[in-house]
């Protein structure tokens, strides 16, 4: 076998995984601009297809209609794009844990810091009687606060993945037990506001919410992106990223603060909204098969999960309009399942 | 494993010794439980309400009626709890296999919310089949999901499959509870994970399958000590593979289910004791399940007791107290030991 | 289509304008006072204002309630045919629906403990933008809601000296006379109000519940327990079901906003520990909901009820 058949046969090889790369990104970024488009269309207002456009451009030609304008401007549209940004962060946050821990139950909804920013927040909703964006805050700190206390107990030398993954569950148990224990003290009402919260939701989209969190991915973004060469290093196994010293640790503590940033931001805006941070990056991997970390692309996927779910929330019930966290489980649970049951192999879905 | 044949034995008597220490405990607690409750009872009338019942007596009531039943149901949860994750554990190969993540608490919890929502149960003793049939039923689609494909149900598709069921099943619970409050105040307290109000009848109902699951759960050992080698090595070994799989998740999900009829989900037990066990035996399920199944009431019985006495005049219920009192136990032996990947 | 934006216009605009005439003006239980330039007519409720408004003649256009309207008791027997529902669960609520009702007032409850309009923060959030929001205060007693309601209604154009209106006023006072006889014919006769739950018994404080209060100040010897969970907002104390004759009392009054909660009592082995539960002596309270005189009228007949037929003299 000649060395220039294997050269020409391995560029062949890259050329077919760029390809397939573009090809995924493109789908999904053309199923996220019709998933936004019908989040700026649909609703119990009702609101012409001309219309949206014409409020979208209102504030260059000054046609105003202030009652389909407030509809359009100050209701669908933060939403959408509060349902983007936080789709986003949530899938960074996952695939970040799942590539740095190897293991694809360590999803910050798994492995405790999102039980972190809930324990806080039912604590300030059910406790303090607290809510709007203080309960943001709270959860915040408690989001961030977990994840410091999670690495500080994990720390010995070092931290491996195998004692953050078990402390990280360690910590969500007892923080899940206060969490029931605040339920069972509480009166009725304050439970359901709490548990609203817990499920996670668009409904109260500010845009303080999206100036924040889109404020946070501006920074986090890339410095993610210059994080990532040593996590091509990391992937290999704790042993061999040890030999590369010192310098991978911090790639490695520096990833794990951009992944608690990225949760904590986007928990603190919308609640924990779940399975969005667990099921982006096996998406993503299975869509590219093998052709590419998916990082971009499980930061689509999660926008267009959360996207979908949340026009499936308010829509798919006449009458009943759900949190879009109840929708995030099943809708991308099912995605999963699809491709669990679709691929032969299971190393894909890793 | 490493160690040298000759110092098998003693192992085996060191470890036989540590279980035979570990089972004079559990009965130490269950009789700290018969005798702790929110109400002072001496000991011997509670004595007098075992041999000599009068139901006459308030004390002797609160005895048979409610510190027994939950005293057993307690040992019986708690073994089957540290059983079912020490199969569960062992069968995926995942540190974080448990109940939780296998789609049976969520199954059992969909069960009883859809009971209490729609057709109007309210009381446990109707939870029990509801809980049961649930769980069943969640396990077996995760399984079956998990199996299509070439492969079969390997470790990670199992994980992966019983996470996304978990998170259906969760969101249908969620869009139940948020919408009708009703069903909220039910569950919020079975949900919770608690030892308080069952009665003999829970025990009656339960025991039977809880037995089974145990037998069952026991004779996997070998089977699990297998599967540890992975799955090619077992294969090579001349395992079958898919029905070792079977056969430990058929255990688990019996055991797992009853638990959770009988108790509500408890998360915590199933998934650290096996790692509490392991490492006091080291690798090798023959010795992992005995200690998990019994290592695993003490911490819930033991809770329990605790609950009972920690903030009168009420009770904080079990499923609080473990997570309080085993997760800093666990996260200190987390860091302690380099505790066996598995 | 056009007619619903130019309300909206109209609408957003009047909030911005200096109004001319301030045809309605009314102070709210968070003490703000709301003016606008007509009596609104459009109003959107929540549940248990609108429990306290429709029979008074004022309905309103949306209601949003904590729950399925099925499963709201205070809105129990009330007729809502042509009411929208623009919400079924605590802190949702349906924005655009809203706004296609073009509501000219939002009516709540205030709620002083919490600091927060019903529905909650997320619910006021949303709803602040469409319309101003205003409300009686829970208070201390229902009766005095009530009349706070009628108040209410009566600035938003309801005539109370309707035939029906005073019918159920006038049945409400002679049920209340008639709870009154009763507790005065048994002035030993000890009460309690608890919530039954599988894991514990909560006996519930008076003073956290108006109706409760009401019953207190018409004669009814009701026990206030010694420790309240402060976790809970002082409503209840949780006591273990192993303690279920703290409070022994002679008639025992267990919330019926569900009615499972009985059934849940009925099934403790130790629920008959306390003499009350042991005699049967056991009737509803009508937890945190009544908002009006007819709903209020049955509920204190059936308590009357059970006063006369209960043996006062079980508990120490």
């Amino acid at each position: 076998m000649s060395i220039a058949l294997d050269t020409s046969r391995i560029s062949r090889a890259r050329s077919r995984a760029a390809a397939r790369r573009h090809a995924v990104a493109g789908g999904l970024a053309a199923a996220l601009v019709l998933g936004f488009a019908a989040a700026l269309y649909l609703g119990d207002y009702p609101v012409p297809l001309d219309g949206v456009i014409r409020s979208l451009f209102s504030p260059l030609t000054g046609l105003t209609d202030r009652g389909i304008d407030f509809i359009v401007l100050q209701v669908r549209l933060p939403r959408a794009i509060l349902a983007l940004l936080s789709g986003a962060a949530f899938a960074l946050a996952g695939i970040i844990f799942q590539t740095l821990l190897r293991n694809p139950l360590a999803s910050p909804d798994i492995i405790g810091i999102a039980h972190g920013a809930s324990a806080a927040a039912v604590f300030s909703i059910i406790i303090l009687g607290w809510s709007g964006l203080s309960v943001s805050l709270g959860a915040f700190g408690g989001a961030v606060l977990t994840a410091l206390a999670i690495y500080l107990l994990a720390w010995r030398n070092g931290v491996t993945a195998y004692r953050v993954v078990l402390i990280g569950i360690g910590m969500a148990a007892m923080l899940a037990a206060i969490i029931s224990y605040l339920f069972t003290r509480a009166r009725l009402n304050e439970v359901q506001q709490a548990m609203a919260w817990l499920v996670g939701s668009l409904n109260a989209s500010r845009p303080g919410d999206i100036v924040v969190l889109g404020g946070a991915m501006l920074v986090l973004v890339p410095a993610m992106i210059a994080l990532l060469r040593g996590l091509d290093a990391m992937e290999l196994g704790d042993d061999t990223a040890r030999a590369l010293g010192a310098r991978v640790e911090i790639n490695r503590l520096g990833l794990m603060l951009v992944a608690v940033g990225f949760a904590a931001f986007a928990t603190a805006a919308v609640g924990p909204v779940g399975f969005v941070a667990f099921v982006s990056g096996p998406l993503a991997r299975a869509l590219l098969k093998g052709a590419g970390r998916g990082f971009l692309h499980a930061s689509l996927v999660g926008a267009l999960v959360m996207l979908v779910s949340d026009l499936l929330a308010q829509h798919l019930l006449p009458n009943t309009q759900l949190p879009v966290g109840v929708v995030t489980g099943a809708c991308g649970a099912l995605f999963l399942l699809w491709l669990l049951m679709a691929s032969g192999r299971s190393g894909r879905v890793n | 494993m490493t160690a040298p044949v000759s110092d098998r034995g003693r192992k085996a008597a060191r470890l036989g010794l540590g279980l035979l220490l570990l089972a004079m405990a559990l009965v130490a607690i269950a009789l700290l439980s018969l005798t702790t409750g929110a109400r002072a009872i001496p000991a011997e009338t509670v004595w007098g309400a075992l041999t000599a019942y009068d139901p006459a007596s308030t004390e002797h009531r609160i005895i048979q009626d409610l510190r027994l039943p939950r005293t057993i149901v307690g040992l019986l949860v708690g073994a089957a709890l540290g059983l079912a994750g020490a199969v569960l554990q062992g069968a995926t190969r995942n540190p974080l296999a448990d109940p939780s993540i296998l789609g049976i608490n969520a199954g059992a919890a969909l069960a009883v919310v859809l009971g209490v929502a729609f057709f109007g149960m309210t009381q446990l003793s109707t939870y029990v089949w509801l809980a049961f049939i649930g769980a069943g039923a969640a396990m077996l689609v995760v399984y079956a999901v998990a199996s299509l494909g070439r492969e079969g149900a390997t470790p990670v598709k199992l994980a992966l499959a019983g996470a996304a069921i978990t998170a259906v099943l969760q969101s249908i619970i969620n869009a139940i509870l948020l919408t009708s409050p009703r069903t909220l105040d039910e569950v919020r307290f079975w949900q919770v994970g608690s030892l308080a109000g069952r009665s003999i009848d829970i025990v009656f109902q339960v025991a039977p399958f809880l037995a089974l699951g145990a037998v069952l759960a026991l004779a996997t050992a070998r089977l699990l000590d297998g599967l540890s080698m992975g799955d090619d090595v077992a294969r090579a070994l001349g395992q079958r593979i898919g029905l070792s799989r079977g056969l430990a998740g058929l255990a688990a999900v019996i055991l797992a289910g009853a638990a959770t009829a009988a108790a509500g989900p408890i998360a915590f037990v199933g998934l650290t004791v096996p790692h509490v066990a392991r490492a006091v035996t080291g690798p090798g399920y023959r010795w992992i399940l005995p200690y998990s199944m019994v290592m695993a009431p003490i911490l819930l019985l033991g809770a329990d007791v605790v609950g009972r006495v920690i903030s009168p005049p009420g009770e904080v219920q079990v499923g609080i107290v473990t997570a309080f009192i085993g997760a800093p136990f666990f996260i200190a032996l987390v860091r302690r030991r380099k505790l066996a990947a598995l | 289509m056009f007619r619903i934006s130019a309300l909206a216009l109209c609408l957003l605009a009047g909030t911005a304008l200096p109004s001319f005439a301030q045809a309605w003006s009314y102070t709210g239980g968070d003490g703000e006072t709301v003016t606008l330039d007509a009596v609104p007519t459009r109003i959107i409720a929540h549940q248990d204002a609108a429990a306290g408004l429709i029979p008074l003649g004022i309905r309103p256009v949306g209601i949003y309630a904590d729950s399925p309207i099925e499963a709201a008791k205070a809105l129990e027997g009330l007729d809502l045919t042509g009411i929208e529902i623009v919400g079924t669960a605590w802190s949702e609520v349906d924005i655009e629906k809203v706004a296609a009702l073009d509501p000219d007032l939002i009516i709540g409850e205030w709620w002083d403990r919490n600091g927060a309009w019903s529905g909650g923060a997320d619910v006021e959030a949303a709803l602040a933008p469409l319309a101003p929001l205003t409300g009686v205060a829970a208070s201390d007693s229902i009766v005095g809601m009530i009349e706070e309601y009628e108040e209410l209604a009566a600035s938003l154009g309801a005539d109370l000296d309707d035939l029906a209106i005073a019918r159920s006023k006038a049945d409400f006072e002679a049920a209340r006379a008639g709870f009154q006889a009763a507790t005065a014919a048994k002035p030993d006769l000890k009460a309690v109000a608890v919530y039954a739950g599988a894991d514990a018994i909560y006996f519930a404080d008076p003073a956290g519940a108006a109706e409760l209060l009401d019953l207190r100040s018409w004669g009814l010897d009701l026990i206030s327990p010694e420790g309240v969970d402060a976790a809970g907002n002082n409503y209840f104390e949780t006591v273990s079901w192993e303690n279920a004759d703290k409070y022994p009392a002679d008639l025992i009054l267990v919330d019926n906003r569900s009615a499972s909660t009985l059934q849940t009592a009925l099934a403790q082995p130790t629920w008959t520990l306390n003499p009350g539960a042991a005699a049967g002596q056991v009737t509803d309270w009508p937890a945190f909901w009544l908002r009006n005189y007819a709903a209020y009228a049955g509920e204190l007949e059936k308590l009357t009820a059970a006063i006369n037929a209960a043996d006062p003299d079980l508990a120490p």
